[in-house]
This record gives structure tokens, C-alpha cells and sequence, in this order.
């Protein structure tokens, strides 16, 4: 009981905290606004190579909005040395590791799902009948995104050039996460059947699993260590 | 009965020992206050016993548990106050409680809070942000954390830094508290006239090795 009681308490923390400072949020819709502007700007000459580039561009916003959201979740703990009140909770450090990805996901969830109208409006898509599918997409990928992001967020939080090495330590492993979700987004955008691109959906989800599994795992090495 | 006792304990950061064949014994119901000047290894032994930090060499035991296995029943049972008070500065002083508290597991009363808060003497201050707290009161409201968690091992790094006279009569009172409850005390300190009324033992720390000191004897000219 008490596991699920830490879980709840850190989600409720980061999100209170977010929701008076605003620090995240804000920052990556920030980032992934100006992403969204160069792109449509940039691809406003010619629609059809927007078309088919766009499931990329949507990821490489996605990703790297992530990225600034996940650096956040630790470095916000290094205020007070919070992190060692962390490291102080008398329970397995797996329920610390849930409760972070729990609010990581949330944040960046939120962020796609305010950003997505921008790109509908900005490359004109037609996603009305879609958008369930893409909604869909979006959760699984954002799933393995905060899974293996906030292992690496607490890794790299005590490295001087946490801001540096965090993508460059969690991009390659999310690779297989952004080629999955950049297929299906592609699918999904072109109306085909969905037979044809489920099973990138489904690399999503086992993915997700290993993700998350392997990271929680991992966790209670890197907060002791 | 020993509550902390170090056996041989050595702590390294690369070719620099910090800490070199530490050998304590605090029993419940006693504090103990290091001594030393910047850079003996007071904190580090500190963190070491509050299982932060890992001994290079030697082992060490919290209320015979031991210190490099039995890390979450050690870390039930105590409290370290820290110069950093652990506190989140967008939450206000009640929510920093309940959080801190719920982590270790325990579910104090609105009531509890509020009686923690006034003994500390900031319950006017409960719904205020941290941001907006002084390092005094956040002193003081890390010892309301401490007050609620009732530990039986008390951590003190610098307990008096930033308190005034106010404050430092209720830490006192504190530490008295906790030692009539039969908890162990162990503290590092740079002010022995605030430290003395409250300490039973002490020890100088100095180039990583510690001593034992009579505090009858106590002056601040011998400590420095």
C-alpha cells in the first residue's frame, strides 16, 4: 500500500509544483512552437514533400520537446538537496521511479496534445477520422519516451553537463520509439488500413513494456549509487 | 544500548581520504557532537551513517542493522537534517510536511501539522510558499519534519546555523525531547556554547581522523 501511496505522492508533488511555476510546460510548448514554425515556414512552398515528411517532423518535435520536459524532473530536485530526501524514502526506489514517470508522461502528453491542432492547422491535415489511432500513437510512444527518459534524467541530474548528455545518451535508445511511432503516425496520416502499419503499433507496446520493466529495474542502482 | 557504531570506517574521493579508521559508538539516549573545522569530514561522515553515501572501507551498523545492507529499515528509523532542509520551494509549509511524511510512510492529522508548526513557532507561516521562507524558518520547518517523524537515530548537520535565539531553544528542546525517548543524537557543530547544554559526548574530527574530548573541559579555543 505504501508503494502506491509513494507513486500518488510524487506524481501529486511534480504536478502541483508544475502547475504554480510552469517552469516545464511552458518551456516545451515554447520549443516545440518555434519546431512547428520553422517547418511549416519552411515546407510552405511545397505541400506534397510536406506530406510526406510530416509524421517525421511531428516526432522530431515530440521528442525533443520531451527531452527539455525530462530534463526538468530531476534538476528540480537538486533545489534543497530534495534528492537526498529521495534517496531517504525507507521504500523500494521503483515507486519513485513510477510516480516520476507517471508526471513526466502527463507533461508531455499534454504538450502533444496542445500542439497537435497547431500541425493540423499549419500542414493543413485531415485527421478527423484518425484521430483516435493517433491518439493512440501518441500515448504508446510517449509511454516509452518517459519510461527510459526518466531513468537517464536521474542518471545524468548529478553530471555537470546534465543538459548535454541527457539527448545524448537517451536518443539513441529511443530511436526504435521514434522509427515505431513515426511509421504509424505515417500510416495513420495516409488513411491506410490500419492492418497495415498495427504492427508498429505493436512494437510500440512491447517496447513500452521492456522500457519500463528494465528502467524500474535500473532505477534503484542509479538512486544508490 | 549502542544505537550508532562505526567500525574502521574510511571514506576516499580518488587519491583524497576524507575519512580515515572512524571508530564511534553513540548509545540511545546520548548525543554526540563532532567537532572540527571545514573539511575534517563531518558531513560526509554524516551522510555515510544517513546511508547516502557508501564507506570506502570499514562498515558501520544503525541500531544493529547493518549500514551497507539493511539501508531502507535503517532509513525508517531516522532523520537527518540536512544543510539543504529538503524542502520544495513551490509547495507551502503544510504540503512539504505532508509529502516529506508520506514518503516515509506515515499519515500525519491537519492537527498534527498545525501543533508541529506552532512549536516550531511558523504555524502563521503554513500556507506560505518555501520560496518565500527564510533560511531560519526553513530550519525550522525541517525540524517540524523531524518533530513529526519521531526518529529514533537524529542526524544534525549544523542544527544551529541560521537560527536565532528563539530557534535555538526549541531545537534544544528537540534534541532533549528526543533523547528522553531513548533516541540517538549525533551532530556536527561549529557552535559548542549552543551545542553544550544538549550534548553527553564529543568528538574532534580533524584530517579524517577522530578524537575523543571531554566536554568539562569544552572551550572554543581548544576546538579550532
Amino acid at each position: 500500500m505504501t508503494f502506491f501511496n509513494v507513486i500518488r505522492w510524487i506524481v501529486w508533488k511534480d504536478l502541483i509544483t508544475e502547475l504554480r511555476s510552469r517552469e516545464t510546460i511552458s518551456s516545451m510548448a515554447f520549443f516545440a512552437l518555434i519546431v512547428i514554425l520553422i517547418f511549416s515556414f519552411s515546407f510552405s512552398m511545397d505541400q506534397q514533400a510536406a506530406q510526406e515528411v510530416i509524421a517525421g517532423i511531428i516526432w522530431v518535435a515530440f521528442a525533443f520537446t520531451g527531452i527539455i520536459g525530462l530534463g526538468k524532473s530531476f534538476s528540480t530536485e537538486l533545489q534543497n538537496d530534495c534528492l537526498e530526501a529521495l534517496q531517504l524514502v525507507p521504500q523500494s526506489k521503483g515507486a519513485i521511479y513510477l510516480g516520476k514517470v507517471v508526471a513526466n508522461f502527463s507533461f508531455i502528453f499534454v504538450v502533444e496534445i496542445l500542439l497537435f491542432p497547431m500541425f493540423v492547422i499549419f500542414f493543413n491535415l485531415d485527421v478527423v477520422e484518425e484521430i483516435s489511432l493517433l491518439l493512440l500513437i501518441f500515448f504508446l510512444a510517449t509511454v516509452g519516451l518517459s519510461a527510459v527518459g526518466t531513468l537517464f534524467s536521474a542518471l545524468t541530474v548529478q553530471i555537470r553537463a546534465r543538459e548535454v548528455m541527457l539527448p545524448i545518451l537517451l536518443l539513441p535508445l529511443v530511436v526504435p520509439v521514434m522509427i515505431a511511432a513515426v511509421e504509424a503516425t505515417k500510416g495513420a496520416l495516409n488513411g491506410d488500413p490500419l492492418t497495415m502499419y498495427s504492427q508498429w503499433l505493436e512494437l510500440l507496446a512491447v517496447f513500452d513494456v521492456i522500457f519500463t520493466v528494465v528502467s524500474f529495474w535500473m532505477f534503484e542502482f542509479v538512486m544508490e549509487n | 544500548m549502542t544505537a550508532i557504531s562505526c567500525h574502521d570506517l574510511s571514506k576516499s574521493y580518488g587519491h583524497y581520504q576524507v575519512l580515515h579508521g572512524i571508530r564511534l559508538t553513540v548509545k540511545k539516549g546520548e548525543c554526540f557532537a563532532l567537532f572540527g573545522p571545514n573539511g575534517a569530514g563531518k558531513t560526509t561522515l554524516l551522510k555515510i551513517l544517513a546511508t547516502l553515501q557508501r564507506p570506502s572501507e570499514g562498515r558501520y551498523e544503525i541500531l544493529g542493522l547493518d549500514g551497507l545492507k539493511e539501508r531502507e529499515s535503517i532509513r525508517a528509523n531516522l532523520v537527518f537534517l540536512a544543510h539543504g532542509a529538503h524542502l520544495y520551494d513551490d509547495l507551502n509549509a503544510k504540503e512539504n510536511l505532508q509529502f516529506a511524511l508520506a514518503l516515509r510512510g506515515q499519515t500525519p492529522t491537519p492537527r498534527d501539522i498545525k501543533l508541529a508548526l506552532d512549536r516550531v513557532a511558523i504555524g502563521a507561516f503554513a500556507e506560505m510558499k518555501v520560496r518565500h521562507f527564510s533560511a531560519g524558518m526553513k530550519k525550522r520547518l525541517a525540524l517540524a519534519k523531524a518533530i513529526l517523524a519521531k526518529p529514533k537515530i537524529l542526524l544534525l548537520d549544523e542544527p544551529f546555523t541560521a537560527l536565532d535565539a528563539a530557534g535555538t531553544e526549541i531545537m534544544r528542546a528537540y534534541i532533549r525531547e528526543r533523547l528522553a525517548e531513548e533516541s540517538a543524537v549525533l551532530m556536527s557543530t561549529h557552535d559548542h556554547d549552543k551545542a553544550r547544554p544538549v550534548i553527553s559526548r564529543a568528538g574532534m574530527l580533524r584530517q579524517g581522523t577522530l578524537r575523543e574530548i571531554s566536554i568539562e573541559t569544552l572551550k572554543a579555543d581548544d576546538l579550532f
